[in-house]
């Protein structure tokens, strides 16, 4: 055993307010997890080559091109979103586990303030959904995307934000749900969603048809369309990746700034509820 | 948290706790003295598991107030936090992790600085017996390797009062002897243990021992005390005790959502965790 006299120096004084060790070591448990977690790599790829590979060259097979792009590389970045989807979700709906029966019970009885819990489950989620997304990266060139290192560095920072915005919605749906036996129809509900009408499909003007005509979105579509977050990061991941956005610049970083902050407040409140709640 | 030592180790006064209609925990009160192994012996669903997050804050008191070491629990909780160790009835592993990466997680929930992090874990390794397992993932571990894990895990930021809550469910024979034989061990480091079971066999190395049934205590004494005041005979066994006194009759509880949680698990729902 530890002397006694080590004891009185044993631990650091008490962060009420937040304290970033135990942040940074959440995110660390994150990536442990992702490390050995090689169905969630097979996941990640598998999506990645059936998407942008073959619904690509599929479906490329029929439009000539969106606004001047294949449609391989319209998709990429629409991709790169639905890996990020798939990761933070996965990530979050862990929490409904850990709460219950699982390791977030041993965080809940620790002295640890929740506000580093929720920033460390965001981000340590974030973290691997971008990661997730990089897998899509690595197939750019094969889908005629070029990619150079500012604009790398940038879809990381659209990722991110991507990452955080969609691990607090999961965290606020996962703080409500006490078994996963709605679990799968949640997933569908809400991954599926957020993917299709973000724009990362088919554009939002419209898609050309075949005889070359300009088919308009229905007016009810559209207006899911940008009532969803996502459509504003996917707009701003393809500007960073190919040059080419949809919506203006400004309201795409308003959403991508503002929207993950928010999210971050909610989870934190969420995830302190928790703690003394049920 | 210096000063004098405080009189009692857990104290609680008419505490009370009720889920909408259901009152799962009514005004129950004992004092537990410091370096005593308690058992709270209580059939399942009869408000073991709530006496248990009551008093390791993990619940809310509706009434009643507690006091563990010394510390409110309704008004200081993260300082009680800082006091104990508790081990729950599942284990509160992360199995997709190795032990040596959940002991160093713990070490940095209770703020142990870096320096004092790599003994520590190693010592608590060696007090599980785990040294050669250290850096597997615990999903691989018996459910007797993940209960000798997460006890000594409780333990490694030292704490005053330890909280068990079923520390053998789910164990085979021998690997409940050995728990409660580590259990019973910890009585030379002066360490205050509450346990809760409804095994009665198990409750009988406890020094003194409180029934619990529908939410009420409905007695408190060493397992020698309670067999002569129940029944009036010096060799009755804690079995007798607690029949006589939470009558015979067959308890069906409708599942919780954990027991749903669970059994999707077991029914191989391995993505959700």
């Amino acid at each position: 055993m530890i002397h006694e006299a080590a004891v009185a120096d044993l631990r650091a004084p008490p962060a009420r307010v937040f304290d970033l060790r135990v942040a940074l070591a959440l995110v660390r448990r994150e990536l442990l997890r992702y490390r050995r977690d090689r169905a969630q790599w097979f996941g990640g790829v598998s999506r990645t080559i059936l998407w942008l590979v073959i619904l690509g060259y599929g479906i490329g097979a029929s439009y000539t091109n969106i606004e001047g792009y294949t449609y391989t590389q319209y998709i990429l970045p629409g991709v790169v979103a639905l890996n990020i989807i798939f990761a933070s979700m996965q990530s979050a709906i862990t929490l409904v586990w850990d709460r219950q029966v699982g390791f977030m019970r041993e965080v809940l009885a620790s002295p640890v303030p929740m506000s580093a819990v929720a920033v460390g489950k965001l981000v340590g989620g974030a973290t691997v959904a971008a990661m997730q997304g990089t897998i899509v990266l690595l197939f750019a060139p094969l889908a005629g995307v070029a990619l150079t290192v500012p604009r790398v560095l940038l879809a990381w920072a659209v990722m991110y934000s991507l990452g955080i915005l969609l691990m607090s919605i999961g965290v606020l749906v996962a703080s409500r749900l006490a078994t996963f036996e709605g679990f799968g129809s949640i997933s569908n509900g809400i991954v599926l969603p957020l993917y299709f009408l973000s724009g990362a499909v088919f554009p939002l003007r419209g898609i050309v048809g075949l005889g070359g005509f300009m088919v308009d979105l229905p007016a009810w579509l559209r207006v899911l369309m940008y009532a969803n977050p996502v459509t504003y990061q996917v707009d701003l991941l393809r500007g960073v990746l190919l040059d080419f956005r949809q919506l203006p610049l400004p309201l795409d970083l308003i959403v991508a700034v503002a929207l993950p902050a928010a999210g971050t407040l909610a989870a934190v409140e969420a995830m302190a509820r928790m703690r003394r709640a049920g | 948290m210096s000063g004098a030592a405080p009189v009692f180790a857990i104290e609680c006064a008419g505490l009370t706790r009720c889920f909408g209609d259901l009152v799962a925990v009514k005004e129950v009160s004992l004092q537990v003295a410091p370096g005593e192994q308690f058992g709270l012996l209580c059939p399942n669903g009869a408000g073991k598991t709530t006496t248990h997050h009551l008093l390791t804050t993990l619940l809310a008191p509706t009434a009643g107030t507690g006091r563990v070491a010394g510390v409110e629990i309704t008004s200081e909780p993260d300082r009680v936090r800082d006091l104990i160790g508790v081990v729950f009835q599942e284990p509160a592993l992360d199995d997709r992790i190795t032990a040596r990466e959940n002991l160093e997680l713990h070490a940095v929930l209770y703020r142990i600085r870096p320096r004092w992090i790599p003994a520590l874990v190693q010592q608590a390794l060696a007090w599980a017996e785990l040294a050669d397992r250290a850096d597997v993932p615990v999903r691989t571990f018996s459910g007797g390797m993940k209960r000798r894990l997460e006890l000594s895990r409780a333990l490694l930021h030292q704490p005053r009062v330890l909280f068990l809550d079923e520390p053998t469910a789910g164990l085979d024979p021998q690997g409940r002897r050995q728990l409660w034989d580590r259990v019973a061990g910890l009585r030379q480091r002066g360490l205050t243990a509450f346990v809760t079971t409804h095994n009665m066999q198990e409750a009988e190395s406890c020094d003194r021992v409180a029934i619990m049934d529908r939410g009420r205590l409905l007695a408190v004494g060493t397992p020698a005390e309670l067999k002569m005041r129940v029944t009036g005979h010096p060799e009755a066994t804690l079995e007798g005790v607690f029949l006589e006194l939470t009558g015979r009759g067959l308890r069906d509880e409708e599942a919780t959502p954990r027991d749903r949680l669970l059994g999707f698990a077991r029914r191989g729902g391995e993505l959700t965790r």
